[in-house]
């Protein structure tokens, strides 16, 4: 029979700290709600991927069946839909204005005429830039039923061509360029971002967990009774952090399945990266996460304060990870700063590994600046536990 | 008389360490909360001012140039060196390091040193002269879709005078005019304009919005915990009572406070990025003002509101904590919000945070004035009115302190 205070102070810390999240329902919340809610939503939002069918206002004062045509194939692009056909350039940014349409493709009353004298007929193609996704659908539209539209009408042009040109399009062949977009066979919106917020999950959730058990237990002084044992002070803060983070551990083992393991199955985000490689991702992650939230608990003296300051964070995280705007095109402090936040590294390596089909050895700094956290935090956190509830005088 | 003894008692508290509540107007009492803990300062104060600094430098200089790519070339020949010369000449793309073979540069885009990378093939130069067609590969990093779909753009413009070359040299050299065979092969030539961002800065598309998208969350939490920590700490009572029983001026009076610093910190912010990060803004500034106003008060009246409907400080700021984040989806600022499912879309008319992007789009973009923004300011001003509604239950609340003691 074993004897509860045989067993080694850090697994009773560990079991106390397993009792105290099941008795607190705002804990609960943040678990079940944070972890399973929001990892559902962001998924669902983001179901559609890619945006397609943008609308489109054409102004067309050539009227004729070259311009017809080109019509047609606009709004037979997938990227962009034909919606509106009004008379003039005010309506159409009247509609522009309004929401209702953000691009518009403008054909001058010479379009067709100009073609058929051999001249070029340029043509002004309008979209906004309010949603970045939007115009780059619609440039992209554009851009390819401009290159059709020439295919398919040049021959009869051909007559129009002198000698020497005629001879030169014979013997010689344009250069085809072919673009690849790597790791996104989709191309969608939805494959990018949400594994970045999949991780930031993690992070938000665990630290509101360590903010929100560390802050109920200053204020009811919990601590108060290791204090009074009979040890070394430095060994029961290392118990302590040893034990709650055991905890934060087992638990979020069990998220971390499912934020990143079973939700990129059932919503076909990429899924590349192999348990072996998640695990050895994860451990890091959560402990240097656990450790940093429990290092910075020494500030912590009521269980919301500290939410109001994670929360906020959540948003810029993204942005500090690099995987909006590059990384090296930001200034050196908040590169310095992704450094030194556990979300951003991981983060990254998450996509490496799950989008790009890195290898281990592929997502080594990301490891390392990871594991150097990890020890580093780990040390301040033993160091902050020594100094908040254990001084002799408590 | 009665209210004039309670209002010196308030004043002089931190001298002759009278506890709070003595004074009469919630107001005041407010202040002196405010200035005797170090969260609100923190929150309400450093944070908004630590995130204006944030948005306004994160960006750098917000135009995406100098992303690093690769070259692999397999030819090196003068016409493969010409191609990749006129990659390195794209502002967008800086041609960092040449790769032996597709393998080398893979690995690098793996390590993710490169974003991209162009492969010229071997007998590029001979297969041009000899009329075979000839195929340019360019890839691109798209699990970094912001980034990719930049790089992929400039390899496009790029690569534009590549295709037609061989045809162009060929007429050329053979006595044709340049104009002519262009004119012949380029036909129908599209001139695209990006329309209020030309040269598409990051800067000018992102730091006004994300910056009040994480300003309303700031909102939400403050304004959730100033009024939750009273009944948290069983306070309530004692803010009713200073402001006489009236659970609207017990409100107004608690909130103010936070709304002129709220307010003065959206003017302040905008002052920022208008003035000193150059974010173009040709509207109305008074206008503009009006909707932060209006904005910082509806956020606010969310709060109360959801506070009136989960009288538990605990749940509600860890639920807020998340949905506020929620924010950055449903403002449609990213993924344009018609590209999502309907039950999104009508989500998303719950948020401020909404109504205050569509209003703000159409002042930055297209220097709307009031007749084109009046419908998202008059649902901004429908919170306030809301979270009046629910005033009644939030006096009974405070009273009955039935949710106290849950955690």
């Amino acid at each position: 029979m074993i004897r509860w205070s045989d067993l080694p102070l850090c697994l009773r810390v560990a079991w106390r700290e397993m009792r105290a999240i099941g008795h607190s329902y705002s804990v609960l919340l943040v678990l079940v709600g944070g972890v399973l809610v929001y990892g559902l939503l962001y998924n669902y939002t983001y179901a559609p991927n890619v945006v397609h069918d943008v609308p489109v206002a054409v102004v067309d004062y050539s009227c004729s069946s070259l311009s017809r045509q080109y019509v047609r194939w606009l709004d037979a692009t997938p990227e962009a839909a034909v919606t509106y056909e009004v008379s003039d350039m005010d309506a159409a940014k009247q509609l522009m204005t309004q929401g209702e349409v953000f691009g518009i493709l403008y054909l001058p009353d010479d379009f067709e005429t100009l073609f058929y004298e051999g001249r070029q007929a340029i043509y002004p193609f309008y979209a906004s830039t309010d949603a970045f996704l939007n115009y780059e659908s619609l440039e992209k539209a554009n851009l390819q039923v401009m290159e059709a539209m020439d295919g398919e009408y040049r021959t009869q042009l051909l007559p129009l061509l002198s000698l020497q040109g005629l001879a030169a399009v014979a013997t010689q062949s344009p250069v085809t360029v072919v673009g690849t977009a790597l790791y996104n066979p989709t191309e969608g919106y939805g494959i990018y971002l949400i594994p970045s917020v999949l991780m930031i999950i993690i992070f938000q959730t665990l630290m509101m967990l360590v903010a929100m058990m560390t802050g109920s237990e200053c204020r009811e002084r919990r601590l108060r009774p290791y204090a009074r044992l009979h040890r070394n002070r430095w060994s029961i803060a290392l118990s302590l952090v040893w034990g709650k983070s055991l905890t934060y551990g087992v638990l979020y083992a069990v998220f971390a399945f499912f934020l990143t393991g079973l939700l990129p199955l059932f919503f076909d985000i990429p899924h590349a990266a192999s348990g072996i490689s998640l695990v050895v991702l994860m451990v890091p992650y959560i402990l240097s996460t656990s450790f940093l939230g429990l290092a910075l608990s020494r500030w912590y003296t009521d269980p919301e304060a500290p939410i109001l300051l994670i929360a906020f964070f959540s948003i810029g995280l993204i942005f500090l990870s690099g995987v909006s705007f590059p990384l090296e095109l930001m200034p050196w402090y908040w590169r310095a700063v992704h450094c030194i936040i556990p979300a951003a590294p991981a983060l990254l390596a998450y996509v490496k590994l799950s989008a790009m089909e890195a290898s281990l050895c592929d997502v080594f700094p990301e490891l390392m600046a990871l594991c150097v956290q990890m020890v580093l935090y780990g040390v301040w956190a033993v160091y902050a536990y020594r100094l908040r509830g254990l001084s002799p005088s408590s | 008389m009665l209210r004039n003894r309670n209002f010196f008692a308030m004043v002089e508290s931190p001298l002759l360490g009278r506890g709070r509540g003595e004074t009469s107007s919630p107001f005041l009492r407010e202040l002196h909360r405010m200035t005797s803990r170090r969260i609100y300062i923190g929150a309400a104060v450093v944070l908004p001012l630590f995130l204006i600094g944030f948005m306004a430098t994160i960006f750098g200089s917000g135009q995406m140039e100098h992303i690093p790519v690769g070259v692999v070339d397999a030819d090196n020949t003068s016409a493969s060196r010409e191609v990749v010369r006129s990659v390195s000449a794209v502002p967008t793309l800086d041609v960092r390091h040449h790769y032996a073979d597709d393998m080398a540069a893979r690995a690098a885009v793996q390590r993710k040193e490169i974003y991209g990378y162009l492969s010229i093939p071997s007998n590029f130069e001979a297969d041009m002269v000899r009329g075979n067609g000839v195929t340019l590969n360019y890839y691109y990093h798209y699990a970094l879709l912001a980034v990719g779909g930049e790089v992929m753009s400039a390899f496009e413009q790029a690569l534009l005078p590549v295709r037609m070359a061989p045809i162009v040299v060929e007429a050329v050299t053979l006595g044709a005019t340049e104009e002519g065979i262009e004119t012949f092969l380029l036909p129908m030539t599209s001139d695209d304009h990006a329309l209020y961002n030309p040269s598409l800065n990051y800067s000018v598309y992102l730091t006004l919005p994300i910056f009040y998208i994480m300003f309303q969350i700031l909102v939400l939490l403050v304004t959730l915990y100033a009024i939750g920590i009273e009944g948290k700490e069983g306070t309530g009572r004692a803010w009713l009572e200073a402001a006489d029983g009236n659970i609207l001026r017990a409100v107004m009076g608690k909130l103010l406070p936070y709304t002129v610093l709220f307010v003065a910190e959206a003017l302040l912010a905008n002052v920022v990025f208008f003035r000193f990060v150059n974010i173009p803004f040709a509207g109305d500034m008074g206008l503009f003002s009006l909707l932060c106003v209006l904005f910082v008060i509806a956020t606010q009246s969310v709060a109360v509101l959801l506070y009136a409907l989960l009288p538990v400080l605990s749940f509600v700021i860890s639920i807020v904590s998340m949905v506020g984040s929620l924010g950055a989806t449903l403002s449609g600022l990213t993924f344009p919000l018609p590209a999502m499912s309907p039950i999104v879309q009508y989500a998303a008319l719950l948020f401020p945070v909404r109504h205050f992007t569509v209003a703000m789009q159409q002042m930055v973009y297209f220097d709307g004035g009031f007749t084109s923004c009046y419908l998202s300011l008059a649902v901004l001003c429908l919170f306030p009115l809301i979270a009046l509604l629910l005033l009644p239950r939030l006096r009974r609340i405070l009273i009955r302190r039935r949710y106290d003691t849950l955690e």
